[in-house]
């Protein structure tokens, strides 16, 4: 049961969160509404190493001011179940490998938990705040979907909402001299992200890929099969990039008797490619081919003269990739 | 009533105790600056000062009360990175604040209270190389001796630093030490690196690229004339060429595009058109015009013509890329010919010419026609940017102040912007009038230590997917 694996999901969540809050700017105007500055507000993830921070933030010891403001930090504060999103956990699904198109992977449901997050903002001066808070929350309806590639392997990008649950305000003005001013706003948010199990390999062997259909005839006793049916799947464009000849004129999108440089390596009644068209081969009669266009759902399109033809073959059934489009032989009847 | 046969305190005596504290201070005491806060922007109703100026610095002596240390809890990590929560408390002389500080402050603009310290004005501490706002100014310490106060004691914070304009035109207050002004960008161990800022890629002289003319061919393609631009284009299709004689060579070209269209044809105003097709290589050796045609690129129902001749440029190479191109240069043929070639240059985002493509080969010549490229139109850079000078876009009109410079790599890094820069417009500043032209900008708050914007960002890329939008989600 428990093999490694991990996904960073959790990790891509928290960067999907704080991209979300990572070009918000302030400007700041004269008596004369003429633009004084732009500041584009700096943002970071809080928690971090403290000899990390005092190295990084503090080079020379002697800090000559005591901060800068206006600042944003944002923090992963809790993890919960969310019972409301869960579906059933034997169900899986398969999907090919993104690196590998030819392998298969499957995995399980994933467990659907809210991520919640806290961003507080930090502010010299109630407008900065004021502009910071009015950027962020029309966004929030109450909530705005990310699309985050959760488990990178198996291409798997999901929706996560983010909820704007609440807006907390903490304004310190009042009290003797002494004490600062702390102005900082936090708004509490939750990501509805979905954390995935480890992902097996090498599903593609338990995929079906031949149907055989048997009758039989006479009474309960008899066991022998009279009539038998199979279809197996074909390659409906070409994977091997095996190139026959090459076109030996520019064709138009509606010509159906096309000439080739050498049709010696092209079968009659089989399927050829050029470019992303695909044609049934219907005839043949010397380098001139009667062909169909735009077989297999293809766009029939001009041709440059040049052009390589490629075959289909039994060796690009045997390439067809998880989730292609197929055809089927046929009937093969014994 | 006071016993009149004593004396509570005669002018001669208080003038006698303030003259002593005086001395002392000045015996004791530390050089601080005292810098008034210049009110440029305030805010009614909620109030608050929007935007502060600090230009003027006057040294004053003070004696530091709190003899051990700073006050108050020093250095911690919060949730906003690093803060220094140092206090600093001063005693400084009542009336030499009021025979000198508060009459020279008199005459500052948008200053406000001229007759005592206030709150919210600047103390440059020199000893830690600091800056202390003073968060409140007590006046009845010690508490009438003689009938009078003759102390301030300011309690004072370190600054919380946002956007005020610090220019005081005192070197090691403005610029804590390290804008040494010799322009090789090491100057940011000071204020400024908590400062936001925008860095702007400066060009100081371009150099004009050089090309040249391959050879005279015969039977190549003059041009290509588009008789349908098609439509329902998202990108280029690539262009074909039918195949020269055996001999010859076939030609290669790209089209061109062309948007914003509408019509009955195709609605959408985002898909392109083939405008025209431009050639890296003529071709020779035909005999009959080529058939052109174009696939792929998602639309469809373009077609062109192409003409051959005899006497054409053929392939151009790009001998030198030059330098400082903001826009493409023109290239103009010199030679003799009946049709004059015409070519495009293509620049890459450096600024040099990566190649030349040909829109006409020309027709008639008989010798290699030379390739002139206009020169990068741009200014020739010249000074040094003074530190905290402001800089003016010559189009734009955005302003900025100078915090950093390195004449090498010409990277100027600017604060307290006004707006966006336009790239290809003169950088001027006011004080030392230099210019060099803006090649590109890069707003970046990275020079704030605690910032990870960019990190965050360019993580995010690798993860996110924005190309599915939900059109229920935004506003």
């Amino acid at each position: 049961m428990f093999e490694y694996f991990y996904h960073e999901i959790l990790r891509k969540t928290i960067i999907g969160f704080g991209t979300l809050f990572n070009e918000i700017s302030i400007q700041k105007k004269d008596d004369s509404n003429n633009v004084f500055s732009v500041i584009r507000v700096p943002l970071a993830y809080g928690p971090t190493q403290k000899f990390l921070a005092r190295l990084e933030q503090q080079p020379n010891l002697n800090t000559p001011v005591q901060i800068t403001l206006p600042r944003m930090s944002f923090e992963f504060v809790g993890l919960s179940y969310d019972q409301t999103r869960k579906v059933t956990s034997t169900q899986t699904f398969l999907t090919s490998s993104v690196s590998d198109q030819t392998d298969v992977k499957k995995v399980y449901m994933p467990v659907p938990y809210n991520m919640e997050f806290e961003l507080n903002i930090m502010c010299k001066i109630n407008d900065d705040m004021l502009q910071i808070i009015e950027q962020i929350i029309p966004y929030f309806q109450p909530s705005y979907n990310l699309t985050i590639d959760l488990v990178k392997t198996i291409g798997e990008k999901r929706d996560i909402p983010i909820v704007l649950e609440n807006i907390t305000m903490r304004d310190d003005y009042e009290g003797d001299f002494s004490t600062r001013r702390a102005l900082i706003y936090t708004l509490r948010f939750t990501a509805k992200t979905y954390l995935f199990g480890p992902v097996s390999t090498g599903a593609g062997k338990d995929i079906v890929k031949k149907v055989t259909l048997g009758f039989v005839s006479g009474d309960s006793n008899s066991t022998s099969r009279d009539l038998k049916y199979s279809a197996e799947p074909v390659a409906t464009k070409d994977y091997d990039n095996s190139v026959a000849t090459n076109l030996s004129e520019n064709i138009e999108a509606s010509n159906t008797a096309i000439t080739v440089n050498n049709a010696t390596n092209i079968p009659v009644k089989s399927y050829i490619t050029i470019d992303d068209e695909t044609l049934y081969v219907a005839k043949k009669d010397g380098n001139v081919l009667t062909v169909v266009r735009a077989s297999y759902n293809t766009k029939a399109a001009p041709h440059v003269s040049g052009t390589a033809i490629k075959t289909i073959t039994s060796a690009d059934n045997a390439l067809i990739q998880f989730g292609d489009d197929f055809g089927f032989s046929g009937f093969s009847v014994s | 009533m006071l016993n009149p046969f004593f004396l509570q305190g005669s002018p001669n005596e208080q003038n006698l105790v303030q003259d002593l504290i005086n001395e002392h201070l000045k015996i004791y005491g530390v050089d601080v600056y005292y810098l008034p806060r210049q009110y440029a922007t305030t805010n009614k109703v909620i109030e608050e000062v929007v935007e502060s100026e600090f230009k003027f610095a006057y040294p004053i002596e003070a004696y530091i009360d709190s003899y051990d240390g700073y006050g108050n809890q020093g250095t911690i990590l919060s949730k906003f990175g690093i803060q220094e929560l140092d206090d600093l408390t001063l005693v400084i002389s009542r009336e030499r604040y009021e025979v000198y500080i508060s009459q020279l402050i008199k005459a500052i603009p948008d200053g406000k209270l001229t007759n005592r310290p206030k709150e919210g004005d600047l103390i440059y501490f020199p000893l830690g190389n600091r800056l202390f706002e003073i968060k409140y100014v007590e006046h009845e310490k010690p508490f009438y001796q003689l009938k009078k106060n003759y102390t301030y004691q300011l309690t004072c914070e370190l600054f919380r630093y946002e956007d005020e304009v610090i220019d005081t035109g005192v070197d090691f207050i403005d610029d804590p030490t390290e804008f040494d002004g010799d322009g090789t960008g090491d100057d940011n161990t000071g204020r400024d690196q908590y400062a936001t800022t925008v860095t702007l890629q400066l060009i100081g002289i371009g150099s004009t690229a050089t090309a040249s003319v391959g050879s005279i061919l015969n039977g190549g393609v003059r041009f290509v004339s588009i008789t349908n631009r098609g439509n329902g284009y998202t990108s280029p299709p690539k262009v074909g060429f039918s195949s020269s004689p055996v001999s010859g060579r076939t030609a290669v070209g790209f089209a061109t595009m062309i948007g914003g269209i509408v019509d009955l044809c195709e609605p959408d105003s985002k898909k392109l058109r083939v405008q025209g097709v431009e050639l890296s290589n003529p071709g020779f050796g035909y005999t009959v015009a080529p058939k052109v045609s174009f696939v792929g690129g998602g639309g469809g129902g373009a077609a062109a013509t192409a003409y051959i001749g005899n006497g054409i440029v053929g392939i151009i190479s790009v001998t030198n890329g030059g330098s400082g191109y903001l826009v493409r240069p023109t290239v103009t043929f010199v030679g003799v010919a009946s049709v004059s070639a015409a070519a495009t240059a293509y620049i890459s985002p450096s600024g040099s010419v990566t190649e030349i493509r040909l829109t006409n080969a020309g027709l008639g010549y008989t010798q290699i026609p030379q390739i002139q490229i206009s020169s990068p139109n741009i200014f020739v850079g010249v000074g040094t940017y003074i530190y905290n000078e402001t800089v003016t876009g010559s189009r734009s009109g955005v302003t900025g102040k100078v915090k950093k410079w390195n004449v090498n790599t010409k990277v100027l890094e600017v604060s307290t912007v006004t707006g966006n820069f336009i790239p290809g417009e003169n950088i001027v500043g006011a004080a030392s009038s230099a210019t060099y032209s803006l090649r590109s900008i890069n707003i970046n708050n990275q020079t704030d230590k605690f910032a990870q914007n960019s990190d965050i960002e360019n993580l995010a890329n690798e993860i996110l997917d924005f190309s599915e939008i939900n059109p229920f989600g935004m506003p």
